[in-house]
């Protein structure tokens, strides 16, 4: 073979052989690969209230309103609304050319089936309920909400973004029963859903919906304009942290929502890599205490541990050491709310064990079983549920510590048995810093005793309260009534609030266009080649 | 012979009965509940009690029972609580990385632990003998997981030699394929390769010490032939029984390897069926690991005909 022909035939081979693997690098650079906090195992979000399925969500559907990062109510799906009739009356008319992934236009009626699907189950949504004298599409543009009576609310309840938003599912499928799970998974927001690539537990995948009309403005929390940046999203469910970790170090994943807090100094020092904190309110933990039951039946025992707990320790225990990571809040209401207050709270700044003790003994505690339920498999809930267990020794309680799994704790916090019968009397969770905003979104703060939220706390003061906060015409006097029901929460103490912890992601640098957010949004992102 | 296979493939029915009885009664009487894990925190009591009774799960014990049998012996696995997919779909989806892995370990072990324990038992008492009995010691005492990271940090984050985690279907390649195997398998192998390592060593050691192996040895036959053709035949029935039970040793490490490496098998499918108490799913990849384990057992008897021809079923 002559050189010239050896050589040409070489470089043949090279090109025909690198080219799959061209191709095959530019369709990764299309496709954004994430790793999400969880497993997606449900997809309608109004059938679960879990972060992972609204996250899902955020991608899949769209919102007829928004929430922006002044807390004003931005229209999405809506192109605007007319109030009328004194506030009674509530007109919504729809953007132009907005579809649904199977090419149906979204109509009004899709809006008020959602919405009716959506308040049977949502907390916020059944106070518009309860308030509503009726709710029908004039035409396939607009619709009608009437009210029994002014409710200033109910454009924040429809654009709220935390817990379990309002999202538009076309008509035919928001019929479906509240209790029972969709199986038909058509959205109208930026991205398609692709079932048949979805396997649960490993891989989820979406495809930019073409069709999606982006409002103009600017992303601002879930408002402002939706951007499908990247062509595909993979989101690539890895459980174990390490490998999670590795495989963010080692460009095979390009995104990682929810890194251990232990893992971030080892990421950070990754040329490759920024540690971003998405969310700027941070979580929220919470020690929830059972009021049906010896101890904690006894208010004063409740306000007992009050003066023990020291937030730096529970939330240290978290992040660590780096105060950049974590913010005591001496507060019910979740820091950047317009109702955060330190009303009330002195017994939370006090942190002091003697004191404790001491209040502990008049208050008449004389040995009662503590039952403590442990959540092993959650770090973040583990790390200060086991500061409360050091703490309730410290004070002289009689402690037992159940360790298990977050799947067991969920059964037997709902159970209202004393704690020798299967029973609780202490438990630890943590909550996204928007469900503590207000006393619409803090399903917690219900104090309307067995019907309230486990520990079913008792206050017929608050609950007034609560109902007053919604009728209040202004927000002037929602934050004053928001005041009294923590003064008067301190004196219940339904939980001890533990502060704010901060809990960042991790991305390659090639990764833009992350929209801050204290709700995991991942349309708008897109990476670089 | 057919009679007995016969008979044996009829007994599993009893068994996997039982099976059934045992993982039914264990799910429903331990602690968790779907219907709040589905529910999540925002959820109040009442949402709780609602999904539960959607869910058909606050129907009597010997209800439920009979329902999961009558849809077991339509051969109807049911559905997943969560996901709302056929659990024979999801195993479906997670089928292939599992086995694909466990045949891999068992191929790549056994294919270095019998030569090793051969070798040790022919060399018995020098370096090479200690060398085999400290790699299984320490094959039986290190975590798969520990060395499940420790093969990832060298091979893939330092070397950049293999991918951290993942799988890709043998569909899309063989080298993708295998690329993604690689680790996992080394790291699942490796109390398997400890375990028939040793077994091989001590049934070697037994019948290196027979008569007939020195009358072997006596009309000089070669060393290689002894060892593999005449010692190795014999000792066969013991470590095939061995390879057997580390199956389930297998399948246990799975579960850990698969999670590790992030391979989406039946392993992780379990943990996260448990983990959620989604209990039809569970139920049908515990049905049908026993299955393989019944199976695997009777493979096992049948290979016992080929090893040792006095033995007849």
């Amino acid at each position: 073979m002559r050189r010239r022909t050896f050589m040409g035939t070489a470089a043949a081979t090279t090109v025909a052989l690198a080219a799959p693997r061209v191709h095959g690098q530019a369709t990764a650079a299309r496709t954004l690969r994430i790793v999400p906090q969880a497993n997606l195992t449900s997809l309608d979000p109004v059938w679960t209230t879990a972060t992972i399925t609204r996250t899902h969500s955020f991608l899949v559907y769209d919102t007829i309103l928004a929430v922006d990062s002044n807390f004003q109510v931005k229209p999405q799906l809506a192109d605007g609304w007319q109030i009328e009739d004194d506030g009674r009356t509530y007109i919504f008319t729809l953007r132009d050319g907005q579809r649904f992934h199977n090419g149906e236009p979204v109509r009004a009626q899709d809006c008020v089936a959602s919405i009716k699907r959506w308040w049977a189950r949502d907390g916020f949504g059944q106070e518009i309920a309860k308030r509503h004298d009726s709710i029908e599409a004039l035409d396939d543009k607009r619709f009608r909400i009437k009210l029994q009576r002014p409710f200033s609310h109910l454009l924040s309840a429809i654009a709220k973004p935390n817990a379990s938003p309002c999202f538009v599912m076309p008509e035919s499928v928001a019929n479906t029963d509240p209790f029972t799970a969709i199986t038909s998974f058509v959205g109208s927001g930026p991205y398609r859903f692709l079932p048949d690539e979805w396997n649960p537990g490993s891989r989820v995948a979406y495809a930019k919906f073409d069709g999606y009309v982006p409002r103009q403005e600017p992303p601002d929390w879930t408002a402002g304009g939706k951007l499908a940046n990247a062509e595909r999203m993979e989101w690539h469910i890895i459980t174990d942290p390490a490998t999670a970790g590795a495989a963010l170090q080692s460009g095979e994943v390009d995104f990682w929502e929810l890194p251990l807090h232990d893992l971030l100094p080892v990421l950070a020092r990754n040329r490759n890599i920024e540690v971003v904190n998405r969310d700027p309110i941070g979580t929220v933990g919470m020690m929830r205490l059972n009021h049906l039951h010896p101890p904690f039946d006894n208010p004063e025992i409740r306000r007992a541990l009050l003066l023990a707990v020291n937030q730096e320790d529970y939330l240290k225990a978290v992040v660590g050491d780096d105060p950049s990571m974590f913010s005591t809040s001496y507060s019910y209401w979740s820091n950047g709310s317009p109702m955060h207050t330190e009303a009330g709270a002195d017994a939370l700044k006090v942190r002091s064990i003697e004191r404790a003790r001491a209040a502990l003994q008049s208050a008449g505690y004389s040995g009662q079983k503590v039952v403590q339920l442990h959540a092993s498999d959650f770090p973040t809930i583990a790390a200060q549920s086991q500061v409360t267990a050091d703490l309730l020794r410290r004070l002289g309680m009689n402690l037992e510590f159940v360790a298990t799994d977050w799947g067991t704790v969920v059964q037997r916090r709902a159970s209202r048995e004393p704690s020798d019968r299967g029973g609780w009397n202490v438990f630890h969770t943590t909550w996204a810093g928007p469900d503590w905003f207000d006393p619409a979104a803090a399903v917690g703060m219900r104090t309307n005793g067995l019907n309230a939220w486990f520990g079913w706390p008792t206050s017929e003061k608050i609950e007034a309260l609560r109902d007053a906060w919604f009728d209040a015409p202004n927000l002037a006097e929602q934050k004053r009534i928001a005041t009294e029901i923590q003064v008067e929460a301190f004196q219940v103490v339904p939980h001890v609030p533990l502060g704010h912890f901060l809990s960042p992601s991790a991305m390659r640098r090639n990764v833009t266009g992350l929209i801050k957010s204290p709700v995991v949004l991942f349309y708008n992102m897109a990476k670089t080649a | 012979m057919l009679a007995y296979i016969a008979r044996r493939i009829l007994s599993t029915i009893p068994v996997m009965l039982v099976v059934a009885f045992v993982v039914f009664s264990m799910l429903i009487l331990s602690p968790g509940d779907p219907a709040a894990v589905i529910a999540g925190d925002q959820a109040t009591p009442e949402d709780v009690e609602r999904i539960r009774a959607a869910l058909g799960l606050d129907r009597p014990f010997f209800v439920q029972f009979a329902e999961f049998l009558w849809r077991l012996v339509n051969f109807d696995l049911g559905t997943s609580i969560f996901t709302n997919l056929p659990v024979t779909h999801m195993i479906a989806q997670r089928i292939e990385p599992t086995v694909a892995l466990m045949v891999l370990t068992i191929l790549f072990s056994v294919t270095i632990a019998v030569p090793m324990g051969v070798i040790a038992a022919w060399k018995a008492g020098s370096w090479i003998d200690r060398a085999v009995m400290v790699f299984a010691v320490l094959g039986f005492s290190v975590p798969v997981f520990v060395i499940g990271y420790l093969l990832a940090y060298i091979f893939a984050l330092e070397l950049d030699w293999l991918p951290v985690q993942g799988y890709t279907p043998i569909a899309r390649g063989f080298w993708p394929f295998l690329e993604n195997l690689i680790l996992p398998t080394i790291a699942l192998g490796s109390v398997y390769i400890a375990l028939i390592a040793r077994i091989t060593r001590a049934t070697m050691l037994e019948v290196l010490a027979q008569d007939y192996i020195r009358t072997a040895k006596a009309k000089g036959l070669g060393t290689r032939p002894i060892l593999f053709l005449h010692a190795l035949k014999n000792a066969a029935v013991p470590i095939s029984t061995v390879v057997g039970i580390g199956i389930a040793l297998l399948i246990g490490g799975a579960v850990v390897t698969e999670s590790v490496f992030a391979i989406p098998g039946l392993g992780r499918l379990t943990v996260d069926a448990i983990l959620r108490r989604d209990y039809p799913v569970i139920q049908g990849v515990v049905l049908l690991f026993s299955f393989v384990y019944v199976l695997v057992n009777l493979m096992i008897d049948l290979l016992y005909t080929v090893f040792d021809p006095r033995i007849r079923y």
